[in-house]
């Protein structure tokens, strides 16, 4: 998560205006919902792929993390589709070719949606995210606790910690059981000072004029009709290749 | 003489739960002047300073604002947190936002400025606090001393005319200090009224006009720096030792009106004589 983080506020797209990389991303996601698979599940992945090495500049390697966990639950979960189950005469399993072609093409979707998803999480902070949001009419309230979530996991996280750190140090890690005993401990801790900061973040809120909505500026950033158009055309494109492939290999 | 632009008269303040906190409690916040707060740790100090913004209300007592008792009511809070900016000691009590410049827009926003004049002010406030390239990093990427100063950007960028501080220079490094110390200044120079709590007796002397030694939950004296500082038993009963240039000065028999201030103008001092 952290890597994510760290990604996303500092690859080379991040001035860039949120809609240009959110549009294509979310025309790329429906193209690869409503179109053939195989064709164009390849192709989007590559696309996702190349925008954010070489595009945003960020590593391989995180592009690979990011997507990692979601690719071993699908693999994980693809033989269940492969396997057809009928109680006809007991028990049957049987591999039917109709039944792997739909794994092949369900984890092949999925992982291709999923990497438009990694794209954009990679690329775009959160900071952009809150007032796009606001603007496409979410809820004030829900926009704010996002925003404070999003700023309280880092000091919680860092609490967590140093506070496990701090009894690693005294050892409180060195058996089994003394673990468990560590980990419970932190965790009230940790609910205690959720707690504690809650009430004085209050405070320093109010004492900025804090009257129940949390405002902040919007980054400026200059939306390029170019660059927005040029992505455009190349999911237009690969939207086009993937339906032309099906055709040419149904 | 004008009425002083902050009063707390006869304050008394209990927790919730009976326990006293602040007693009998006088002190004068007068314009253009830099006020240090000084007492020893967990004397109740921050409990005072969140008098001073109206986060909390006197159990007995009441605070004034140019002479005219404060109300408590929506509406008047708003106006007086607009002319008192309180900076709490721990930066992540105040810093919620996901960028540096976002937090610091949060006030302004709040006072209902147009996004062009809060983006003014923003720049302004980074600008004071010399943080201008940090304006879209993450929040929670900063170090502390870059995020103490994110948080005294969000107060000032509401421009306020007293600038309130809880321990400014808690945790911060010779450099931050020094930093930070500079910043104050030129504020000050610019007309804001400062006060701020400390144990640093060496900050208080150096640096404040006037010095209120806080002992036991309430103001024993409030006066001119250094004559405040230079009695000896006062300091001890509220558990606090002379400042060092001070004690220098004294010993080398210089009268009250040629105290140094300064290390620096110790040390010029000091090679004179010698030299």
């Amino acid at each position: 998560m952290r890597a994510i983080d760290h990604h996303a506020w500092t690859n080379r797209w991040r001035d860039r205006h949120p809609a240009e990389k959110l549009s294509p991303a979310f025309v790329l996601l429906l193209l690869t919902l409503l179109l053939p698979p195989l064709t164009t599940g390849p192709l989007v992945l590559l696309l996702t792929l190349l925008a954010t090495v070489r595009g945003a500049g960020i590593p391989v390697r995180a592009f690979g993390s990011v997507m990692a966990v979601p690719a071993a639950f699908l693999l994980a979960g693809a033989p269940f589709l492969a396997v057809s189950v009928s109680f006809a005469d007991g028990l049957d399993l049987s591999l039917s070719p109709e039944g792997g072609r739909l794994a092949l093409e369900t984890t092949v979707r999925a992982l291709a949606a999923v990497s438009c998803l990694a794209f954009l999480s990679l690329t775009t902070p959160l900071a952009d995210w809150t007032p796009l949001l606001r603007r496409m009419g979410a809820p004030a309230s829900v926009v704010e606790l996002i925003l404070l979530m999003y700023r309280l996991i880092f000091v919680f996280a860092e609490r967590a910690l140093t506070g496990q750190r701090a009894q690693a140090a005294r050892l409180g890690y060195a058996r089994f059981d003394r673990s468990l005993y560590s980990t419970g401990l932190l965790a009230g801790n940790l609910f205690q000072r959720a707690l504690d900061r809650a009430r004085r973040l209050d405070i320093g809120l109010a004492a900025r004029g804090y009257t129940g909505e949390l405002r902040v500026l919007t980054p400026e950033r200059p939306l390029s009709w170019l660059r927005l158009a040029t992505a455009m055309l190349l999911v237009g494109l690969i939207g086009l290749m993937g339906g032309l492939l099906a055709r040419a290999w149904p | 003489m004008t009425a002083p632009l902050l009063a707390v008269h006869g304050l008394e303040y209990r927790y919730p739960g009976g326990v006293v906190a602040l007693r009998d409690l006088h002190l004068q916040v007068q314009k253009g002047r830099k006020l240090a707060i000084l007492g020893a740790n967990g004397s109740g100090k921050t409990t005072l300073l969140l008098h001073l913004n109206g986060t909390f209300r006197p159990t007995v007592g009441e605070i004034r604002l140019d002479g005219q008792p404060a109300n408590y009511d929506r509406r008047s809070l708003i106006h007086w947190r607009r002319r008192v900016g309180l900076v709490l000691q721990e930066p992540d009590d105040q810093l919620f936002a996901a960028t540096v410049e976002q937090d610091v827009s949060f006030g302004p926003l709040n006072l209902g400025l147009s996004e062009a004049e809060t983006r003014e002010r923003v720049s302004e406030a980074l600008e004071a606090l010399r943080i201008a390239p940090l304006a879209q990093r993450a929040t929670h990427t900063l170090s502390f001393g870059q995020k103490k100063r994110a948080a005294i950007a969000g107060i000032l960028a509401m421009r306020p005319e007293v600038l309130v501080l809880d321990e400014p220079t808690a945790g911060l490094d010779f450099h931050g200090v020094t930093h930070l110390l500079g910043v104050l200044r030129q504020l000050h120079e610019a007309g804001a009224t400062l006060v701020f709590s400390t144990h640093d007796v060496e900050l208080a002397y150096s640096w404040a006009d006037e010095v209120a030694v806080f002992h036991e939950g309430t103001v024993r004296v409030q006066g001119e720096a250094t004559a405040v500082l230079g009695d000896r038993e006062l300091l001890q009963k509220a558990r606090l030792c002379p400042p060092l240039l001070l004690e220098v000065a004294q010993a080398l028999g210089l009268d009250a009106g040629a105290l140094p201030r300064s290390r620096e103008a110790l040390l010029a001092l000091l090679r004179e004589r010698v030299g």
